[in-house]
């Protein structure tokens, strides 16, 4: 065999298993969306089936009637979309400003931002709450937004920081020497290459804000302002007690997922591209 | 109050560089500004409300409007004496540590994988790793469950298909060791596409002539991956390994929601758990404050090598 | 039954567009057969009109008495709304923690389970509604509730509806396997032991369901802590309460197939028959009341919805009581909920008059007819006089609270008779059980952070 014939070959095999792999990751995530195909009736049998027996929509309709699906949804997706922006201006800024000037404290913001990461959420609920309360930004967007984005952006400027040091300043200098003033050079040569990071660091927090749950609980007690994690923790406690109907329970999940893959897959080729090479530069 | 605690964790040595024109510094500060001020807003009255609260007495009835007289480190004293902190310390720290490695481990094995494979698996195994890495906490724990519930779940099904029938009804969740064996799945499940997302990225990085001229010099595939492959893509092993430990040292809605279902709850607390359990539970919220900055103090230091690291690169 | 839901359906509709037109945000007329309050409403704004809030505590209120509920009060409240909130069991705690102390987001008025008031109302957290409690029913309340809520004489939270648990089970397979109807607890624990096989449970049970399990405990005539003064002390080691415990641990090990770590389950779904006719996974359950509407044959009714007969076949579906130690009926854990108003309630007259819209006669009644034991004695017979009715009667009769401890809602947070009963299920010795257990208890009884 020739060192050509016996590369090909192996070529072969890793794709064959990384096909194994991929198929092993997607299980659950196919799991749901099948099984919430498909009559409660028929996931209690015995024997489970792979693909969806006669496949029905019934699960889904069931979940969004007479459930607050609709207004959790349209909260989540407020959420969500203030603490992105958010995030990724506040984030931008100050990576800019830890990667590209020196200044007294630098050190300590970089630390402080590392180790706000590694304080347990789970004892702020009361102090929280009270500061909302206070500010009478309870069941609100914009309170919710700002624990929200107080809580991300810590590590979304680490992940940032990385992607602006990896643009080399010389870049910049050129241009300016060519006659563009600092925030033109910055604007046509610097930003578009940090598009990437942008996209990494948004897809980061989308994730995070869509599907916190824990803060939400505090910050959000009226029925009307609950956002999607909420929403499916009250519907799978109320399935609970009811005796569990996994094909609701599964549609209830899927509809959540579904959002967030979309999402994904609309930005998946940026972000694999860039996604940590930020974070390669460190 | 993000100043303090900056000025606080600052190293006492502060760096002497050259000075850069002040009018340089203005800018920086005010670059930060929005980024502090959220932080300050956000995490600024619950961290300092957490501190003292954690020199105090707080329970119910402080809640309620008694007042709270300082304790001092009565708290702490408390905690620190009681065996059923250390026993979920150890346990969280066993937990983490074996989830960061593993995760990091499988997550680089899978990033060689998307290197050696033809690009429509490599194209699969990406997709398959973003439906993962996409699926919300609640509703990943809630597949799990239903993938390995005693009655109806597949696994035992698979189980007992291949032959193993005592696996017939086996409660997953029933005992501490198998309950953790499906806590560690769904985890791992859930991160490592960010780590052999990561890692895939950084192989792109290593040029294919390094590792042609390695191949040349004779090197075989496991030393190529030692001596060529890890200490280019260094940095950001070094990263995603420290995001897993804080962040699995972090774990807690995971665990919780495994544990509605009816489990040993005692023996499956984690820290985040345990503070939950003693702050909401049994509303010792003094005490959960305490436990929660003891937690801090605890990660900053099983990550003090990578942050100490941090600073000198900084100080370059 | 039919008939006054399908009247509640319509009054719903006409309330729902009440709701919508009396929002001041939408100018535009309501349909023309709107409800006339509404439009005085809109015309003239009551101006001491205000909103008050009420917690309902999960699905247990059905949505035809909130419905009621929110009606009357804005008829005999012009200009005032009533507006009606869910919270979680799981999340009930935390929630009333963090809301009751802060006046301006308080609940007004807020349903707490029997053994969660102790908690809260030790702290000062709730209204004193001891003027108000002759007018609300006085003696005639459930008083084992009504000691849960009260406070050195104050009564701070009264009873809103209670349940009770009785045995479920399958008559086809009883008669089957040659067992019969149990008179004493000895006789139902070797009826249940000869009925399990290993694809069926006799009697279905989860190790950490202490709930149904101190059921045992109050048979054998043991407690699970006695107070003296206001101090508490947990009496796990009385040798009755041992005894239960040991009689709860055999029936357990001998019976049951669920795991010793599954708490309250969903019990009913184990005594339907499985798919395709398979045999159901238990031929006894226990479980409240309403669980009969998730057991029976399957049917399909009038929306063309698969749903259960409500057992209406009696040669497979029948129901008794857990008998005593020495017959008769052995008292089970009083199920139910209280009510209170937030002591930091901005509208307290409204909030009372909420109570007495819930603790009249048509509201009682409601409770009754939808299967939620009225609080005031004079209308339980509201619950109907069918098996289902006399042995919910029956049973609650003889049921018993747990402790009135301040610490309580605490021990339930740190599930630590989850803890000890999962032990037991293992089964551990009791008594050495029992002992560091007692030890844990105590200080957490009073309310001591351990």
């Amino acid at each position: 065999m020739s060192p050509r014939q016996s590369r090909t070959l192996t070529r072969w095999t890793f794709s064959a298993l990384a096909l194994v792999c991929a198929a092993a990751w997607a299980f659950p995530v196919y799991w749901m969306v099948s099984s919430s195909l498909m009559s409660n009736a028929r996931l209690r049998s015995a024997t489970p089936s792979f693909w969806p027996v006669n496949p029905t929509l019934s699960n889904y309709a069931a979940v969004v009637e007479g459930s607050s699906f609709t207004s959790a949804l349209r909260m989540s997706l407020l959420v969500t979309g203030v603490t992105v922006v958010a995030v990724i201006a506040f984030a931008f800024l100050a990576a800019l400003a830890v990667s590209r000037f020196r200044f007294r404290g630098r050190t300590s913001f970089v630390l402080t931002i590392l180790l706000v990461q590694m304080l347990p959420a789970e004892g702020l609920f009361i102090a929280q709450y009270k500061m909302l309360s206070g500010a009478q930004l309870l069941n609100s967007v914009l309170g919710i937004s700002v624990l929200y984005t107080a809580a991300i952006v810590p590590f979304t400027i680490w992940m940032l920081r990385g992607f602006v040091a990896g643009v080399p300043i010389e870049l910049e200098e050129a241009a300016m020497v060519d006659g563009l003033s600092r925030v033109q050079a910055f604007l046509r040569i610097t930003f578009p290459l940090l598009a990437p990071g942008l996209v990494a660091s948004g897809v980061y927090a989308f994730l995070q804000a869509w599907n916190e749950f824990t803060i939400a609980l505090v910050a959000l007690p009226a029925e009307s302002a609950k956002t999607l994690p909420l929403w499916l923790r009250s519907f799978l406690s109320a399935s609970a007690n009811r005796g569990v109907d996994w094909g609701e329970v599964m549609a209830a999940s899927a509809l959540i997922a579904v959002p967030v893959i979309v999402f994904f897959l609309f930005v998946q080729g940026r972000m694999t591209s860039g996604l940590v090479s930020g974070a390669v530069k460190g | 109050m993000t100043a303090t605690l900056a000025r606080a964790t600052a190293p006492p040595t502060a760096p002497r560089r050259r000075r850069r024109p002040t009018r340089r510094q203005g800018v920086a500060y005010l670059l930060l500004a929005p980024a502090v001020a959220v932080l300050a807003i956000g995490l600024g009255y619950p961290v300092w409300w957490q501190v003292t609260s954690s020199f105090k007495e707080f329970g119910l009835a402080q809640q309620f409007g008694q007042p709270a007289p300082w304790v001092g480190l009565d708290n702490y004293v408390r905690i620190f004496t009681s065996d059923a902190l250390w026993a979920v310390v150890l346990r969280s720290i066993a937990f983490c540590l074996f989830n960061a490695f593993v995760t990091v481990a499988i997550g680089v094995g899978l990033a060689l994988l998307m290197r050696a494979a033809g690009r429509w698996a490599r194209l699969a195994l990406q997709v398959a790793m973003l439906l993962a890495w996409a699926m919300p906490m609640v509703a990943a724990v809630t597949v799990f469950k239903w993938l390995f519930d005693w009655r109806t779940g597949v696994v035992n099904w698979l189980f007992v298909r291949a032959g193993v029938v005592e696996m017939h009804e086996h409660h997953w969740l029933a005992s501490p060791l198998s309950f953790f064996l499906v806590a560690s799945l769904v985890i791992i499940w859930m991160s490592v596409p960010f780590v052999a997302l990561s890692v895939y990225a950084g192989l792109m990085q290593v040029p294919e002539e390094v590792r042609e001229a390695a191949r040349i010099d004779g090197a075989s595939a496991t030393q190529q991956f030692w001596h060529v492959t890890v200490p280019m893509i260094r940095p950001v092993l070094a990263i995603v390994l420290l995001l897993q430990i804080i962040w699995d040292l972090r774990v807690f809605g995971q665990i919780r929601l495994l544990q509605d279902g009816g489990a040993p709850v005692g023996d499956t607390n984690l820290l985040g758990n345990f503070i939950f359990e003693l702050g909401i539970g049994r509303q010792d919220f003094a005490g959960a404050a305490a436990v929660s900055i003891f937690v801090l103090a605890l990660t900053a230091l099983v990550s003090w090598p990578y942050v100490r690291a941090l600073i000198k690169e900084l100080d370059r | 039954m039919k008939i006054l839901r399908f009247a509640a359906v319509g009054v719903a509709a006409t309330l729902a567009l009440a709701a919508c037109s009396s929002s001041p945000s939408t100018p535009e007329p309501s349909g023309t057969d709107a409800a006339s309050p509404t439009q005085s409403e809109t015309e003239a704004p009551a101006p001491e009109g205000a909103e008050i809030t009420l917690w309902l505590a999960g699905g247990d209120t059905p949505d035809e008495l909130r419905e009621y509920l929110k009606t009357t009060f804005a008829e005999q409240n012009p200009g005032s709304t009533l507006v009606i909130e869910q919270q979680e069991w799981g999340d009930l705690v935390t929630a009333l923690t963090t809301a009751l102390p802060d006046a301006a987001n308080t609940p007004d008025v807020v349903e707490i389970g029997n053994t969660q008031s102790p908690t809260f109302t030790t702290v000062g957290a709730f209204r004193d509604l001891s003027p108000l409690y002759d007018e609300l029913g006085g003696d005639k309340l459930l008083q084992s509730f009504v000691e849960v809520g009260t406070v050195d004489g104050k009564k701070y939270a009264l009873p809103y509806y209670f349940g009770s648990r009785y045995m479920f089970y399958r008559p086809d397979i009883w008669s089957a396997a040659g067992v019969e109807v149990p008179g004493t607890l000895g006789e139902f624990t070797e009826a249940v032991a000869k009925l399990r096989t290993n694809d069926m449970s006799g009697f279905a049970m989860g190790g950490q369901d202490w709930r149904n399990g101190i059921s045992w405990v109050f048979a054998h005539g043991g407690e699970l802590a006695t107070a003296e003064g206001t101090t508490w002390t947990s009496t796990l080691s009385d040798p009755k309460t041992i005894a239960g415990l040991e009689a709860w641990q055999e029936v357990y090990q001998k019976a049951s197939n669920l795991p010793a770590t599954d708490r309250d389950v969903a019990y009913w779904e184990f005594l339907n028959d499985g798919t395709d006719g398979a045999a159901p996974p238990a031929a006894t359950i226990m479980a409240p009341g309403w669980a009969r509407w998730s057991i029976g044959d399957l049917t399909t009714n009038d929306a063309g919805d698969e749903v259960r007969d409500g057992m209406a076949d009696e040669s497979k579906f029948d129901i008794f009581a857990l008998p005593g130690v020495d017959g008769g009926i052995a008292p089970v854990f009083a199920g139910g909920s209280n009510i209170a108003i937030s002591a930091q309630s901005q509208n307290p007259e409204l909030a009372e008059n909420l109570l007495r819209i819930i603790f009249s006669e048509e509201y009682q009644t409601l409770l009754g007819q939808n299967g939620l034991g009225p609080a005031h004695s004079d209308y339980v017979s509201a619950l109907g006089d069918d098996k289902f009715a006399r042995t919910m009667i029956d049973t609650a009769a003889g049921s018993k609270l747990t402790p009135a401890a301040p610490g309580w809602a605490a021990i339930e947070g740190a599930l630590v008779y989850e803890d000890l009963f999962q032990k037991i299920a293992e089964g551990g010795d009791v008594t050495a059980l029992a002992a560091e257990y007692d030890a844990i208890l105590t200080p957490m009884l009073n309310g001591q952070t351990s």
